[in-house]
């Protein structure tokens, strides 16, 4: 015969059950590992992630982006959550001043000695404080040899009329300011509203060939065929090169820019040591070797170079050899009252009739 | 007692725009941070010329979509009110299916139906008509034909709810009176089919003028739009309150203009 229940021991009984999903919601919270990451997309490695949960047992819930304005959108607008960004050098005073990014601690880190020196103590970080430096690649031209069997040399190609709706041009205003600047041979320093304007009606002159103005399509586009030329990011033209083999890619002799992209702690981060023990993971040589040799940008680990495939460390297009290396340059960093400037500027090409 | 009506009004209309309009006023701070002051910069800079031409060009284009959704869906909601019989519900769903389907999807697939090496290049080049591919993606063309594809339901619902409403007698009853279809047609069904086509144009109209998605993905440096105006001052520029007045002005416009267009019909209606 079973024994009688008491109302008394019922209630008790009722109340540890009725808590126990609460109490279990606890402890798993308690043990619950894991990293937002918010990447470029195309960005990573197949295997790189599902590594990382392997060797660690951190779970890693993965978001791309496509825009960095949109990354930086969320990060402003107060978006919780993300543990861990990617910011492109030139952003890093824009994310540092609008605290969304935190110092990394020191002496956490095991693997930064992976680092190439040539990456550390940069002008956007003299201390090496805000950003571990992930990929890095240059601004140039991707262009389609089977339309254009003389390759593109120079920047002037983007303006030769017998290209009309066959280009491409990165909406971006930091890289096509930049290249005006540059091919006004004004410094990119300049505060003078007059250089702008030149630099506006130069790129107006341009906007009538332009088929499209994308920083994320054209690459499907010159896939597809759609494009003789885009004014393009390094890896991804050589991504695309493996759907496309007629994709080839090219540094005008004008010069170009380089630009780093790194690896930043979100301020307010719930899962910092999860983080932490993520940019380390990445640091390691064959991980960071993977990525490169999947996304077929450059990579800054010096350690990884022993393990990348030898036709990408020999490509000159992903490193650049010293004679061409001379012709890039890193973006300056601008104070906010100039980086609108920049902005104003490339609006008034957008719109301009 | 607060309504659930209320509520919702409250909720999801009321301080959504007010937001907008304390964001309208507010100034653009250094980092692209917002700094919640009164100016009215942002209306003044608004109204300049530059942004006149995209918010020109924006009217064109969706007064062109309005009328080639009018042309093509009233023949089609005349035939399912009045002929398509026991199939109607058949045609009614096949026209909502591309309704359902997300709109980013159905974009690339006129992407990849559109494109040099598309599937309608293709066609037309083994057919002989044509020896190179034709360039229609990121033109005026493609862009016109990505909102007409969009909006053509909005056009064709209510142009087919007010059909269904004439009472068949009447048609009846002027063919008794002697009069032929055309007659028939333009003094009988048509008037009493305006409120669906009106209903039917601001349906299309309206969105259509925030639209930024076609645009974006269909069309070029020559499409663009006041939807990617607007897109880009929150994305790209980083100039919320910009982007905030810009919407505003939108907003109150296209408020303005169907409050004032149906003042006008209820007056209409008064005078018949």
């Amino acid at each position: 015969m079973a024994k009688p229940v008491t109302r008394r021991e019922f209630l008790k009984l009722a109340v540890v059950g009725a808590a126990s999903p609460w109490l279990l919601a606890c402890a798993a919270k308690e043990k619950e590992r894991e990293v937002n990451f918010f990447n470029w997309s195309k960005y990573i490695g197949k295997d790189t992630l599902s590594g990382f949960t392997k060797d660690s047992g951190i779970k890693v819930n993965y978001e791309e982006f496509a825009d960095e304005a949109e990354m930086f959108a969320k990060l402003r607008s107060g978006a919780r959550g993300y543990d861990l960004i990617i910011g492109t050098d030139y952003m890093i005073p824009s994310l540092k001043g609008l605290n969304v990014i935190d110092p990394y601690p020191t002496g956490v880190l095991t693997k930064t000695g992976n680092i190439d020196k040539q990456f550390l103590n940069t002008p956007y970080d003299p201390d090496n404080a805000f950003t571990i430096p992930y990929l890095w690649g240059t601004t140039g031209i991707g262009y389609n040899k089977k339309m254009m069997p003389k390759p593109p040399t120079s920047w002037w190609d983007l303006w030769d009329e017998k290209y009309s709706g066959k280009i491409s041009i990165l909406d971006n205003a930091r890289d096509c300011i930049s290249t005006g600047l540059l091919l006004k041979g004004l410094p990119e320093t300049t505060t003078d509203e007059k250089d702008f304007a030149a630099v506006r009606d130069l790129l107006v002159k341009q906007r009538p060939l332009v088929k499209q103005y994308s920083s994320t399509q054209y690459m499907d586009s010159l896939v597809a065929g759609e494009l003789f030329m885009a004014m393009a990011w390094s890896g991804d033209v050589l991504q695309s090169a493996r759907e496309n083999p007629h994709l080839d890619y090219v540094i005008p002799k004008e010069g170009s820019y380089m630009w780093v992209d790194n690896l930043c702690l979100v301020r307010g981060s719930q899962h910092r040591e999860d983080t932490l023990r993520l940019v380390d993971y990445l640091l390691e040589g064959p991980v960071a070797a993977d990525i490169a040799n999947t996304v077929r940008y450059a990579t800054p680990n010096a350690e990884a170079k022993k393990t990348l495939d030898k036709d990408l460390l020999k490509d000159p297009r992903v490193f650049p050899p010293p004679k061409m290396a001379k012709l890039l340059k890193f973006h300056s960093l601008l104070e906010p009252d100039i980086q609108q400037l920049w902005t104003d500027t490339w609006e008034d090409v957008k719109v301009a009739g | 007692m607060l309504a659930p009506a209320t509520i919702w009004l409250l909720a999801f209309l009321l301080l959504p725009v007010a937001s907008l309009l304390a964001m309208s006023l507010a100034k653009r701070g250094p980092y692209s941070s917002v700094i919640w002051t009164f100016t009215w910069e942002n209306f003044a800079r608004a109204l300049d010329h530059k942004y006149l031409t995209v918010l020109i060009r924006t009217m064109c284009y969706a007064s062109a979509t309005t009328g080639i959704c009018l042309v093509l869906g009233f023949p089609f909601a005349y035939f399912l009110s009045f002929y398509a019989g026991h199939r109607r519900e058949t045609f009614l769903i096949l026209l909502m299916i591309p309704f359902w389907t997300s709109c980013l999807v159905s974009i690339y697939s006129w992407i990849i139906i559109l494109g040099r090496a598309g599937l309608l290049n293709n066609f037309l080049l083994n057919l002989g008509v044509i020896s190179t591919p034709l360039g229609i993606l990121n033109t005026p063309f493609s862009v016109i034909l990505g909102l007409v594809y969009f909006y053509l339901p909005f056009m064709i619902l209510p142009l087919y709810s007010s059909l269904e409403k004439i009472p068949r007698s009447y048609i009846e009853a002027s063919y008794d009176l002697g009069a032929g279809t055309i007659q028939t047609f333009s003094k009988v069904t048509l008037p009493l089919a305006l409120p669906g086509v009106f209903a039917g144009c601001i349906l299309t109209f309206v969105p259509c003028i925030g639209d930024f998605l076609t645009a974006e993905f269909l069309g070029g440096p020559k499409t663009y739009l006041i939807g990617n105006l607007v897109q880009n001052q929150f994305l790209m520029a980083q100039d919320w309150p910009f982007g905030a007045a810009l919407t505003t002005i939108l907003l109150v416009s296209l408020i303005s203009g169907v409050y004032f267009y149906q003042k006008l019909e209820a007056a209409e209606l008064e005078r018949a």
